[in-house]
């Protein structure tokens, strides 16, 4: 017998089918109701529209939309023969806003899910306030983020050639300024230590040393047994390349380069219910996506050293998630000071758009892993456009026998609740799922 | 203490962008404080969906976000349904957004079925038409100072006046272009001639709507920070019933003469000021506004 | 900018402006810009020459307020043109037959504009730069494009592409006939010429 239940908070709604055996979760089939289209709004727009458009896939990380679509639209020129130059100033700016709104991702879902959400699992009540944590972080990171940007959500300023802002020192010491302030309050609320020691941290011994609300989790993960469940394939997928990212793949304990092109969409299985995902997968195998997967494929030793004895466990896929936001921090400071800004901004393309009929694949690496876009044009006019969110790969919907990460991750829970709080560690976004 | 005000954030077919914007909004605390949210996807709320969904409940406000699409369904109830229970017992229906506003982005996943809350473009239409209760806050999406301002209006009961859209005048009666760092390159016609500068106006070529566009995004800046046309992205007039238009980086000019002039200015006035304006050239606005090589 | 006849010549003082200029181009356009010196206008109009500098200080502001006169005379007649509600193809029949009305009826006003300011841009220079001092006319031509874009009549291109077309092409014609080379009055060429600049700004 499956018992439905509607998840809320999760950028949405999901539904998801549980049937028991024993007192344990032994299937579950996760359903996203809501489409709305995207892909189909994209298509006969003209080329540049996209980043506009494709923005507003996502209210959480549209800027990660925003960078896979001007990537695309690059790709279009470069396979037509026309190679666009980037400047190592626009390409730094768009990593830092990249990182930055991961950073804003990262803190919200810590504080105003897993937190809260712990606890109540926990029949421990936080404070509201202390939610609003993560809203006041996030705002610090989206503030730094719209100093080059313009705002946070929503920006358009990334374009196939660099980006439009042509910002001073007078703006970058005040993005280094909101940024410190932002790391002084990571120290004090989240780890209780220097950005330095955390980022030093090896083993789960050194956890000892943290006191903030990190501490907290940690204690609280453990009381739930966390670091014994929400196991999943244990294979790990990165596509997008940046500064803190490896494309590549980790199956079978071993790491192998990856080839985007054998990225693959399937129908998701459904039992009962209406569900508008595709399932996300390369060469007919699941895998997870997202911060544990960059740990990994990128030998961050704390994760690694927690992998190492956790697996990819509830508690280890949450650890990295919130590790990663200081590693990104940091990261962000490191690119603030190798910004040159006596470099242009934008170079202009030698060719028109509208003379570009091909296609093109625009990847980078969002808050919850691999985002692809793919375009095809026809006169710089959108003939097709596919997009592959790193959720489809997460919560991908199969049947028993072909389960996505976060469906086998639930088997053995020992109630719908841990169930799904072993769902959330996956950190879902409803609407990038279906779109 | 007062009760709180009972505010209930609804989503209908949205991006969830306004409810991210509005994350943004430095005085959460007193919005806590002063209101109690039924439901929000994200801030303590008293019910989750599956209980606001029974329709038992009653708010003050509703908060709208996303189109509007009478037949889909949260968490198994219609939005017909919930829009119209929670928005006939409210004082007032705020539509945070463009989409909630005038169909937005989401009205083009449907054309035919999706509307705004009490506009379809800008024909009244869908639960709201020429509602009292409604107040618009578009944009795409709504600034989130916007909201705070009409929140704590409404809680200190204080009138909010607002234009034909149902836009708060307070809030609409600017246009983005005002306070643009450009506007003295707007002034004298000097055209920014490629992305990527923080010299020039991005009016003639890049697209810039800012001067149609009524919204205060170079007064109240975005983050506290900034704006798009401070960053040299131009304005794509998000707040307006027309948005998203086509071709939104480029300028839509006749033989070389714009389209769309500045609102409430006729043609011949701006092309008059703009054909002399143009005639001069003045080489601090020509040049680099800071010298590299000094 | 001054906009000589939108402000009704009340004062005696406009009015008398007004005639010098009239004068002006009468000489200019008989005489000569460069050999018509200032109080040769002044004796033609029987002012002392000490007074006539009260009106207009030096030869560069009365050759400059002159092509705003003329500029603001077509502009206004343009104007018409496009406030009224006919087809873009009627306008510019009704605009060619303006132009040439005017050659014919006031030669000097188009005289001076071909003759004058085209040909003597450096006097120009200082004050006249770019398209100040016809920019009354220019505005109203930029109108009429645009409105003939919108409707779909004209097809869409470069402004000085097409105003090249249209004005270079009246004021050759002008030019032929005041040369005396052509062999018909000019009024005889209006609808074949409405039809030409209408069939080469046409949308395809
Ligand atoms: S860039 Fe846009 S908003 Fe700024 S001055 Fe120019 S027209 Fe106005």
């Amino acid at each position: 017998m499956m018992t439905r239940k509607w998840i809320e908070r999760i950028e949405g709604e999901a539904s998801i089918g549980f049937e028991f055996e024993e007192n344990k979760v032994s299937f579950a089939s996760i359903a996203f109701p809501h489409f709305r289209g995207m892909e189909a709004i994209l298509q006969s727009k003209p080329a540049m529209d996209a980043l506009v458009i494709a923005p507003r896939v996502c209210g959480i990380c549209g800027h990660s939309h925003l960078f896979a679509a001007v990537r695309a639209i690059e790709s279009v020129y470069a396979n037509s023969g026309f190679p666009l130059e980037i400047s190592p100033k626009a390409q730094i700016l768009r990593e830092l806003t990249l990182s930055l709104e991961l950073i804003q991702n990262h803190f919200k879902w810590l504080y105003m899910v897993i937190y809260p959400e712990l606890s109540h699992l926990l029949q421990r009540p936080i404070a509201d306030s202390c939610r609003l944590k993560g809203a006041y972080a996030a705002s610090l990171a989206t503030k730094v983020l719209a100093i080059f940007a313009g705002q946070w959500p929503h920006s358009s300023y990334m374009i196939p050639g660099g980006v439009t802002c042509d910002p001073t020192y007078v703006d970058t010491v005040r993005a280094m300024g909101i940024l410190d302030e932002l790391m002084r309050w990571f120290e004090k609320e989240v780890t209780g230590i220097s950005m330095e020691e955390y980022l030093s941290i090896s083993s789960a011994k050194d956890l000892s040393h943290v006191s903030g609300d990190m501490r907290d989790i940690d204690k609280m993960l453990r009381t739930a047994k966390m670091h014994k469940q929400g196991f999943s394939y244990d294979r790990y997928m990165v596509l997008g390349n940046h500064g803190f990212s490896n494309p590549s793949k980790y199956m079978h304990r071993r790491m192998a380069k990856v080839n985007p092109q054998l990225v693959m969409l399937e129908d998701p299985y459904t039992v009962d219910e209406k569900t508008y995902a595709k399932n996300a997968l390369y060469q007919n195998n699941a895998f997870e996506t997202g911060p544990l997967a960059r740990a990994v494929t990128n030998g961050v030793p704390f994760i690694k050293h927690l992998h190492r004895y956790f697996r990819d466990s509830t508690y280890t896929r949450i650890m990295a998630r919130s590790y990663e936001t200081a590693l990104l921090l940091d990261h962000c400071k490191t690119l603030l000071q190798s910004l040159r800004l006596d470099e242009p901004s934008f170079i202009e393309p030698s060719k028109k758009i509208t003379s570009l009929s091909e296609e093109g694949v625009g990847i980078v690496e969002a808050p919850r892993g691999p985002l692809i876009h793919k375009v095809t044009l026809n006169k710089g006019i959108v003939d097709h456009y596919t997009l592959i969110t790193p959720t489809q790969w997460n919560l991908s919907c199969g049947s028993p026998q072909t389960q996505g990460p976060a469906q086998k991750a639930m088997i053995g829970a020992d109630s719908i609740e841990t169930a799904t709080f072993t769902f959330r560690s996956f950190d879902v976004c409803s609407v990038c799922t279906t779109h | 203490m007062k009760p709180r005000l009972k505010v209930l954030w609804l989503q209908g077919v949205t991006c969830n962008g306004n409810t991210h914007s509005f994350l943004n909004y430095p005085h959460l605390l007193y919005v806590l404080e002063t209101f109690e949210f039924l439901y929000h996807s994200l801030l303590p709320s008293t019910y989750t969906l599956e209980e606001i969904s029974t329709c038992v409940h009653e708010c003050d406000i509703l908060i709208f976000e996303g189109a509007y699409d009478p037949r889909m369904e949260r968490v198994g109830t219609s939005l017909e349904t919930l829009v119209g229970h929670y928005g006939s017992h409210a004082k007032y229906v705020i539509a945070a957004g463009s989409c909630a506003s005038f169909g937005g982005m989401f009205k083009h996943s449907d054309p035919e079925h999706i509307t705004g809350l009490g506009f379809d473009e800008k024909e009244p239409k869908g639960p709201f038409a020429s509602s009292p209760k409604l107040i618009n806050l578009s944009g795409c999406p709504m600034h989130p100072e916007w909201m705070g301002y009409t929140l704590r209006m409404i809680a200190d009961n204080k009138p909010i006046a607002v234009d034909e859209l149902h836009r708060p005048k307070e809030l609409y009666s600017y246009l983005a272009h005002h306070g643009c760092t450009r506007n003295e390159y707007f002034e004298w016609k000097v055209d920014s001639d490629h992305f990527g500068t923080k010299e020039g106006c991005l009016f003639y070529k890049q697209g810039c709507r800012g001067p149609m566009t009524h919204a205060s995004c170079n007064k109240i800046l975005w983050n506290d920070v900034s704006s798009k046309t401070r960053v040299g992205t131009p304005c794509f007039g998000c707040t307006e019933p027309d948005f998203p238009r086509i071709n939104m980086f480029e300028t839509k000019t006749n033989m070389s003469i714009p389209q769309d002039v500045p609102v409430g200015i006729s043609k011949r006035s701006y092309l008059t000021m703009a054909g002399i304006a143009k005639s001069f050239h003045i080489p601090r606005l020509e040049k680099r506004l800071i010298d590299d090589d000094a | 900018m001054k906009n000589i006849s939108e402000k009704p010549a009340t004062t005696k003082k406009e009015d008398r402006k007004t005639s010098i200029m009239q004068t002006a181009l009468k000489l200019f356009s008989t005489e000569g810009f460069y050999t018509t010196t200032m109080p040769a206008i002044a004796k033609t109009l029987g002012m002392s020459v000490g007074n006539f500098y009260n009106y207009f200080s030096s030869k560069d502001q009365l050759a400059k307020e002159l092509m705003l006169y003329i500029s603001t005379v077509l502009g206004d007649k343009l104007r018409e043109i496009n406030m009224t509600d006919v087809s873009v193809k009627e306008k510019v029949t009704m605009i060619v037959h303006m132009y040439f009305s005017i050659a014919r009826e006031r030669p000097e006003l188009i005289e001076y504009f071909l003759r004058v300011f085209l040909s003597n841009r450096e006097i120009f220079t200082k004050e006249c730069t770019g398209m100040v001092c016809v920019s009354g006319f220019v505005t109203e031509l930029m109108l009429f494009f645009d409105e003939g874009v919108q409707s779909g009549e004209l097809k869409d291109q470069d402004f000085f592409s097409a105003l090249g077309l249209f004005m270079g092409y009246l004021g050759g014609m002008v030019f032929l006939n005041g040369e005396e080379v052509l062999t018909k009055p000019l009024n005889e060429y209006e609808t074949a010429i409405a039809e030409n600049i209408y069939n080469a700004l046409r949308k395809q």
